[in-house]
């Protein structure tokens, strides 16, 4: 199970360089969206690792409030390029 | 049995998962095609790794809350990768190859 922890951590690192280099912002807040749902996954296999079953409640309102999170940033990215004149008016 | 049979199905979770990283970081390809690779093998490969996780905890309170969580991912993933694609297509962001200077 430490491999699986371990790779879990490994791949965390090509997501943060997606959202280092990503051209658009967009696609910092795609990488950012996927480095949360990847710690619920590490926070599940973490408690399964030790049988501590309340760990999985972090998990569960970590994802809650991860997607909540992403949600909101992207409504207000879109937002403002469209008061800056770029987007499309309902 | 109950144990090895987990441990490869964890095993593939973690395969799909690598493929979506694959599928992250081709070269012509832009944001929109991303973000569907990303969402879908993520998605998927959450669902494999929470089955394994269940199969090692047999009937218990740990692998109901595994399934609780894996019914929120699987509510809510798609559903965020929706409202940012969205987001982005109504914000003015053109795809690369729908741009006529070809600018990412």
């Amino acid at each position: 199970m430490n491999i699986v922890l371990a790779i879990l951590l490994g791949l965390l690192v090509p997501y943060g360089i997606r959202v280092a280099i990503g051209p658009s912002v967009w696609d910092r807040l795609l990488g950012m969206n996927l480095i949360a749902s990847k710690i619920i996954i590490i926070i599940m296999v973490y408690a399964s690792m030790n049988g501590a079953t309340f760990l999985l409640d972090f998990a569960i309102i970590y994802a809650l409030s991860g997607f909540i999170g992403t949600i909101f940033i992207a409504l207000f990215l879109s937002e403002r390029s469209i008061r800056k004149g770029r987007g499309k008016k309902e | 049995m109950i144990y090895i049979l987990s441990y490869i199905i964890i095993g593939l979770g973690i395969l799909f998962m690598l493929f979506g990283v694959i599928g992250l970081f081709q070269r012509k390809r832009d944001f929109y095609y991303r973000i569907l690779i990303a969402c879908k093998v993520d998605t998927v490969g959450m669902i494999t790794i929470g089955i394994g996780m269940a199969l090692r905890h047999g009937i218990s309170f740990f692998t109901g809350k595994i399934f609780l969580i894996l019914l929120i991912i699987v509510v809510l993933n798609p559903f965020v990768a929706h409202i940012v694609t969205q987001a982005a297509y109504k914000s003015g962001f053109i795809s690369v190859y729908k741009r006529k200077d070809g600018d990412a």
